[in-house]
């Protein structure tokens, strides 16, 4: 359509990717890719399948057609763990954390540390988290305390720390501010912009535009399913993203802003 | 003792139920007291042997049933299990087999039935509370349909060394030629009870298995994203509760000598019983394996100390009944603060 890629190859290319329950089409052939240090915002309403479609790329959903390329090869993300396997980590929008276990079981959940005799490794684990999380929010205590007890923000950053300290190659962001404050918002922005000149493509959904044009370098809009544009953040205006998400068109004088101003 | 002291001594656990096993621990030892008080014969050596011998069964169900109520499910075919593992041995004994291969695929059939209902559970997508009830059922119809719901006897005396034997017995020859016992000994199936116990709770607290028991029944969506694999960890719960189930049926029809098709009625109650008491939440995410073992013998000593004080057997339902809700109610004052 009307975005001009970056020169280098694609991290992420999802192609056509329809998916249905019963009759019901949340996902309508849609197509679009992520380059290496490239913040993508996906925009839509709620149920526009925006959750949908990036739940399918973390492999908590299968798709009924369509394909996902990873680094130009076909990847069949049937589960989580195959996404993670391809270096693709996710943070839910529910956060997926589970509330009886403290801050480290949490972040290791299903990728335990382990000690020779194959003991879990709680000393190593706790230490790692600590560094993991202190790293995102200094003032982070509680480490021993179920997650239930914790607060929205420290159980937003077990979430983050949980995504970034293997080492992800992708990382989608689904909302990832709508549970924190000012400054932790703010901390996430710094993240985000210091995980993408590290060279990680980042898909971000996210409902607020402020977040939107200080983070993005392109966006991508669902209506109805639909992939209603894809474009460089320069060529549209808020106004333009609205339109889009609403109507599902562009304003109809619409040029590329970019080259007007 | 101060609350942080508190959680200082059990960090491992992944929930703050310290004050409940701590309550559970003192009303069993309150328990304890008021029975040695009102009965003499009650705290001796001999009376605290039969307790344990009494609470092994009970308390190696518990085990599995702990570890299936912390993945958030229920196990009801464990009485059921535990008769048919039986049954399977008590043939094949009959059949020519010796004791300890017999009694090694008993267990295995317990195993079995447990595999079974993870399977339904986890493929066919049948909630654990009518899958089991189906099972506890099935097993309990295979039992009797295999014995014609006969008792099978005369298995020999090595049939009855796991249920009757016991480590340390000390037996004197008396002058008149009659044998004394000066210690009973520490019988067999409470060593088998500690050593599974253990193994249970290391299980929980130390190995990956455990973790992903805990994260399961905490919240089974977040385990499945996080890659845990919830239903390889469900059918694992499962089946480690059918064998224990087995197990006990083993400790039960070997202290009879004699295999009874219709043993273990109403037992899974009592194991489900004793995890509740010892802090197991039936939402899922808590529980361990040593707050089932103090829940256990609650039931026992309750059990054992009512019948020497006389009290009638039904009675004695009434007693445990208001136990199990007293328990469970503490429990969610405990939440509520």
């Amino acid at each position: 359509m009307f975005d001009t890629a970056p020169t280098h190859a694609p991290l992420v290319q999802m192609c056509d990717i329809h998916k249905n329950f019963g009759g019901v089409v949340a996902v309508d052939d849609v197509s679009v890719d992520l380059y290496p240090g490239e913040v993508v915002g996906v925009l839509g309403h709620n149920g526009a399948g925006k959750s949908c479609l990036m739940r399918m790329l973390s492999g908590a959903m299968s798709l009924s057609s369509g394909e996902i390329l990873v680094n130009g090869e076909k990847a069949d993300l049937k589960t989580p763990q195959d996404a993670k396997t391809f270096g693709i980590e996710t943070i839910y929008q529910t956060l997926a954390l589970a509330d009886h276990l403290d801050a480290a079981a949490n972040l290791f959940l299903g990728r335990e540390l382990k000690t020779r005799f194959g003991n879990l490794d709680e000393t190593r684990m706790h230490a790692e988290a600590k560094a993991a999380l202190v790293q995102l929010n200094p003032n982070f205590k509680n480490l021993k305390d179920p997650v239930s007890r914790l607060s929205g923000g420290q159980r937003q950053v077990i979430a983050i720390a949980r995504a970034i300290y293997f080492q992800a190659k992708v990382l989608i962001m689904d909302e990832p501010t709508a549970a924190l404050g000012p400054s932790e918002t703010a901390m996430v922005a710094d993240l985000t912009l210091r995980l993408k000149k590290d060279g990680i493509g980042i898909f971000l959904i996210s409902h607020d535009m402020h977040d939107v044009f200080d983070l993005c370098d392109r966006v991508m809009v669902m209506n109805k399913g639909r992939n209603v544009g894809t474009f460089k953040i320069e060529d549209v205006n808020k106004d333009d993203i609205l339109s889009l998400i609403i109507k599902g068109t562009l304003p109809d004088d619409w040029t590329p802003r970019g080259e007007t101003s | 003792m101060s609350d942080t002291e508190l959680k200082a001594k059990l960090r491992f656990l992944p929930t703050g139920s310290a004050l409940h096993k701590l309550s559970a621990l003192i009303t069993l030892l309150l328990l304890i007291l008021a029975f040695s008080i009102m009965s003499s014969a009650f705290f001796s050596v001999n009376n605290g042997l039969t307790v344990l011998l009494q609470t092994s069964v009970i308390g190696l169900l518990a085990i599995g049933m702990t570890m299936v109520i912390i993945t958030g499910g229920i196990d009801l075919s464990v009485g059921s299990v535990l008769a048919l593992s039986g049954v399977v041995t008590g043939l094949l004994m009959k059949a020519g087999l010796p004791v300890m291969p017999a009694m090694a695929l008993g267990v295995v059939t317990g195993g079995v039935c447990g595999f079974l209902n993870g399977l339904v559970i986890t493929k066919m997508r049948i909630t654990p509370f009518v899958a089991t009830l189906g099972m506890m059922m099935i097993a309990r119809g295979v039992a009797l349909q295999l014995t014609g719901a006969a008792p099978i006897s005369r298995l020999g005396e090595t049939f009855g060394w796991l249920g009757n034997g016991a480590l340390f017995r000390v037996v004197e020859m008396q002058a008149n030629g009659f044998p004394k016992v000066i210690f009973p000994g520490i019988p067999y199936p409470a060593i088998l009870l500690l050593i599974m116990a253990l193994f249970g709770a290391y299980l929980l607290q130390r190995r990956q298995i455990g973790r992903h028991i805990f994260s399961v029944g905490s919240n089974e969506e977040a385990a499945r994203l996080s890659g845990v694999n919830v239903d390889r960890t469900k059918i694992w719960a499962y089946t480690a509760s059918g064998a224990l189930a087995g197990l006990s049926g083993m400790v039960l029809m070997s202290r009879l000598v004699t295999v009874q098709p219709n043993e273990g009625v109403m037992y899974e109650l009592d194991a489900i019983a004793a995890s509740v008491i010892g802090g197991a939440s039936l939402m899922g995410g808590v529980g361990s394996v040593s707050g089932s073992m103090i829940g256990a013998f609650i039931i026992g000593v309750l059990r054992n100390g009512l019948n020497m004080a006389g009290t009638s057997a039904f009675i004695q339902q009434v007693i445990i009944g208001v136990v199990v809700i007293g328990a469970v109610y503490l429990d969610q004052i405990r939440n509520r603060k």
